[in-house]
């Protein structure tokens, strides 16, 4: 199989000696900002949705909760600032993919991203991509990704923002973004410092989130400079250190504190050529964490894992209409723990991307990917996708896949349990979506079907735990979402709204997945008048199953909750260097006792204000 | 719908109470648990542990038993539950004792200051012995903690060798199974009350079940070490060891062949039982040797507790620790499985109220 695909590759290689010279200058300039160029040209026929730089700036929310109002994406989060994983249509934490201008980086310990070890102030946009995408962006994109993006932008400029807030709970927020930019040098920076106390009242008892105090900070550091006209080097860094007390449940007290350490460097060398544009990235990842079961002792247990990887790969218009995008990548993982000794995994793959636009109208991706790796065989991967545009208003997308999720390290060495025996978990899928745009409204409409098997469960065998692939799941639903703007003079109002129906069952008892709500919709509603803009968010979430017998009660399910914030803002000082505005943001505004997971209430009213200075 | 459960619940006490005034009769019961079997469930990594009542007669079962009474859960792993005089003592790893009211599961009160990782609890007169593995990741500082039952407060502590696990009360002693908490460990501290000394017994690895058999002496399974994923795997035998209490002497040490592991052992008018791969075997008082053939096979996908009583035997599979557990009832003398009973999620330890 894999020579299949090397000669594939290799047949197209040279082809490019064929290829038309046809870069435009639009294509030029996106390959000098983008970060990740197949985010946006090897995507026609999935679903994207761009959170910008503004929503995430102006909200001072977490990432899991600008995701929880602003998408399709449930959250199962273990109080508020504790460890939050998604469910993106029905899939589970693992099979869910976030990148990071391009690469791929959920833990390797874990298979997941813990959507609070991450902030979200200092990037320039959040795309959510809907669909299986583990060809472009390897394990766990199954159910759809996260992107995480930084643009580096080569126009004269200066821009600098500092946000302070504060809030209930003693919450403090500092964060300052310097961007500068001329025609050879971009820059920017972000840095950002929260600390809460986050001791919230569990509504209707006596007790507090006692347990549940956070402080993290994050640095952003990014860098570009064009060497010629040709070349242009670009050095993404981003670091994330923060230490959690890890609350209990309403009647269990906890002790227990997490730390966290995540640091990210990417150096990428881009090469504008006459027949193709190349880019090599090299990039060093580290994830560390430490757990201490009793805060007030030394006793600590920990993981670690470096990631170093290589990556080079090329944009090439092999004929008129035809875009070929080759990738070869080579991982090398290193991990340390408590629970392990000194495990790792080499991983050689090797991608093709092609695009074919025969006119304006038609898109269609044919994609395939094979790894090669130390530890596992993993599966020859292919995914495909149609666009349509019927008419300017009507635009059909289709797009079908199959995607992995590979074990983790602590599925393959944890002592005692760790079964080396594992195969990835593998998952076919199609997904339809239409699109329509009506003069201010946009309409989206998707249904998907996802079928997994060898799902990776940790089951009990005898006294000890130990990892199978045993579980086989089917997953299926529609998405709708709305966006409409309308301007009135100088009033502008905003509505954006998401549902999801989600079905997601074991196939085995036809039973739904714990953890996955049949229905979950947001709506959010927004009114800007001159220097004054008020905002209404509500989050509804249909009833969750805690367990696999899919009975309702306290010890069964989770109930379904409304969820509303009101948040205001007003520009003090509005000039055309300098911008100061100040905002109020309540959330939960009708003091609604709720959970998200069983047992850990979330927290009750609580008001955050924030003054924020552009110059 | 808590609401619901509430209100159904209040209701139902004020049928109990209506009617018992209406009979007249002197023998009021003391509450909806005074009969019958008490299943603590340990519950799991995301579900919280639980309390299952079944009635004598097998007739009728209630899970979430202190939840429904007290509309609080008992926390994450309900670890073991104690009972003295009228009130259950309900032992919870994350460092609490809920003292209720046994017959009616009511909380009393919470004992926390003092206790770190708390196993399991023995009585002697007005005081509380509590088997504490302290911090688990530190070998030295476990503990047995002393508590006054007037006050409800951790007086004082007994320092002990790693892993303290069951702890039991003879005649002014404790007799501690150390089964080595993280670790592995190979002693029973026997601790006399009257001034704290300590004495130990040293038996095969990993101690965990402990009995006073019909001729007083103390009956010891351990199920040796089994740590096959250390290099070098330590993999130590399984015995049950019998004691004499008079000198700390041991009678008799029936080991297992290499590679059993038993852990369930329970013990009724001069039988122990025990389960291995699913068998159930017996083991009279004066054994010289261990059972060849076993008394018949239960059908437990994960057998997690044991216990007996009145010539039946109460075994409870755990499953996959996602959803309930179920309690199965056998029929000793003819081995057929006479009733199951959906239980709380990680049931574990069985006992008769």
């Amino acid at each position: 199989m894999i020579r299949v695909i090397l000669s594939f590759l290799l047949l197209f290689f040279y082809s490019v000696t064929k290829a038309q010279i046809a870069n435009d200058s639009i294509q030029r300039l996106d390959e000098v900002v983008l970060s990740d160029v197949k985010l946006k040209r090897y995507a026609s026929g999935f679903k994207l949705k761009v959170l910008n730089d503004s929503l995430l700036k102006k909200n001072n929310s977490s990432f899991t909760d600008i995701l929880r109002f602003n998408s399709n994406l449930y959250f199962k989060e273990n109080g508020y600032g504790m460890v939050s994983s998604p469910s993106f249509r029905g899939t589970n934490a693992s099979q869910t993919a976030v990148i990071w201008n391009g690469i791929n980086i959920n833990s390797q310990l874990t298979g997941q991203t813990d959507f609070n070890t991450i902030n979200t102030t200092n990037f320039k946009s959040i795309v959510i991509r809907s669909g299986g995408g583990s060809v472009q962006y390897g394990s766990g994109a199954v159910g759809g990704s996260i992107h995480l993006n930084n643009t580096l932008s080569f126009t004269s400029h200066f821009d600098n923002t500092a946000t302070l807030s504060y809030g209930s709970y003693d919450t403090k927020n500092v964060s300052y973004l310097s961007s500068f930019g001329n025609e050879k040098l971009s820059l920017n920076i972000g840095l950002n410092y929260i600390d809460s106390e986050n001791d919230y009242k569990y509504l209707n008892t006596d007790e507090r989130n006692d347990n549940g105090a956070f402080t993290n900070g994050s640095i952003n550091a990014n860098l570009g400079y064009i060497l010629s006209e040709k070349n242009v080097l670009k050095l993404y860094h981003q670091s994330f250190i923060g230490e959690r007390e890890f609350s209990g449940t309403a009647s269990t007290r906890s002790l227990a504190k997490y730390e966290d350490q995540n640091f990210r460097t990417m150096l990428e060398w881009s090469h504008l050529g006459k027949k193709a544009n190349s880019k090599l990235k090299v990039a060093h990842l580290q994830e560390h964490f430490k757990y201490f079961g009793n805060q007030n002792t030394d006793n600590y247990t920990f993981g670690k894992v470096n990631t170093y990887l290589i990556n080079y790969t090329a944009d090439i218009d092999l004929i008129k209409h035809l875009k070929f995008k080759p990738i070869v990548s080579y991982n090398y993982y290193q991990g340390s723990g408590s629970s392990f000794d000194d495990p790792n995994r080499k991983e050689f793959s090797t991608t093709a991307l092609l695009l074919y636009t025969p006119s304006p109208k038609w898109y269609y991706g044919f994609n395939l990917r094979q790894d090669v790796n130390s530890s596992f065989d993993s599966p020859l991967l292919f995914s495909f996708d149609v666009a349509y545009n019927v008419s300017d208003a009507y635009k059909l997308k289709l797009n079908g896949s199959k995607n992995y999720r590979v074990p983790t390290f602590n599925d393959l060495y944890w002592q005692q349990g760790g079964n080396l025996d594992l195969v990835p978990e593998t998952s076919y899928q199609v997904d339809l979506g239409q699109e329509m745009t009506y003069k201010n409204a946009k309409f989206n409409l998707n249904a998907f079907y996802i079928k997994t098997t060898s799902l990776i469960q940790w089951q009990p065998n005898g006294s000890d735990w130990s990892p199978d692939n045993v579980d086989k799941t089917q997953n299926y639903g529609i998405e709708a979402s709305l966006d409409i703007t309308k301007r009135v003079n100088a009033h502008q109002f905003s509505l954006q709204s998401n549902y999801a129906y989600t079905v997601s069952e074991d196939l085995e008892t036809n039973k739904q997945l714990i953890y996955v709500p049949y229905h979950k919709a947001n709506i959010n509603l927004a009114y800007a008048y001159k220097r004054i803009s008020v905002f209404v968010q509500h989050l509804y979430t249909g009833e969750v199953y805690i367990t696999p017998d899919n009975l309702s009660g306290p010890f069964d399910s989770v109930d379904a909750y409304q969820l509303t914030n009101f948040g205001c803002n007003y520009q003090l000082l509005k000039t055309k260097s300098q911008q100061i505005e100040v905002s109020l943001k309540v959330n939960n505004l009708f003091n609604t006792a709720y959970e998200n997971v069983a047992f850990r209430p979330m927290p009750d009213r609580n008001f955050n204000f924030q003054i924020q200075y552009k110059f | 719908m808590k609401k619901i459960i509430l209100s159904i619940f209040a209701m139902s006490l004020f049928i109990v109470s209506c009617s018992s005034d209406d009979d007249g009769t002197t023998s009021e019961p003391l509450g909806a648990y005074e009969d019958g079997i008490i299943v603590s469930g340990e519950g799991s990594f995301s579900l919280p542990s639980s309390v299952s009542f079944i009635s004598e007669d097998l007739m009728t079962s209630e899970n979430q038993i202190y939840f429904n009474a007290n509309n609080e859960t008992t926390g994450g792993y309900l670890q073991s539950i104690g009972f003295n005089d009228d009130k259950a003592y309900i032992v919870v790893q994350d460092g609490t004792i809920k003292v209720v009211n046994r017959y009616t599961f009511e909380k009393l009160t919470t004992i926390s200051t003092g206790l770190s990782l708390p196993r399991y609890i023995a009585f002697e007169d007005n005081t509380a012995y509590v088997s504490d593995w302290g911090d688990p990741n530190d070998t030295t500082d476990d503990y047995i903690a002393v508590i006054d039952l007037t006050s409800n407060t951790v007086i004082s502590t007994i320092p002990v060798s790693e892993g303290p696990e069951q702890i039991l009360e003879e005649s002014d002693k404790l007799y501690v199974s150390h089964k080595g908490g993280y670790n592995v460990n190979n002693v029973i501290s026997v601790i006399d009350t009257s001034d704290n000394s300590l004495e130990t017994i040293t038996v095969n690895d990993v101690p965990d079940e402990m009995f006073i058999d019909e001729s007083g002496d103390l009956l010891v399974l351990s199920s040796g070490a089994n740590q096959y994923w250390l290099t070098p795997a330590v993999i130590t035998d399984a015995a049950i060891t019998r004691i004499n209490l008079s000198d700390n002497s041991i009678i008799s040490n029936l080991e297992f062949p290499s590679g059993e592991h038993p852990s369930l052992m329970t013990y009724e008018d001069g039988i122990a039982y025990y389960i291995l791969n699913n068998e159930v075997y017996s083991l009279v008082d004066n054994a010289t040797s261990l059972p060849t053939t076993s008394l018949f096979n239960i059908t437990a996908s994960n057998a997690y507790g044991l216990s007996v009583n009145d010539n039946q035997l109460f075994v409870t599979d755990a499953g996959g620790f996602a959803a309930n557990s179920t309690l199965l009832v056998y029929d000793i003398s003819s081995g057929t499985e006479t009733n199951t009973f959906s239980v709380g999620v990680g049931a574990s330890k069985i006992y008769f109220n």
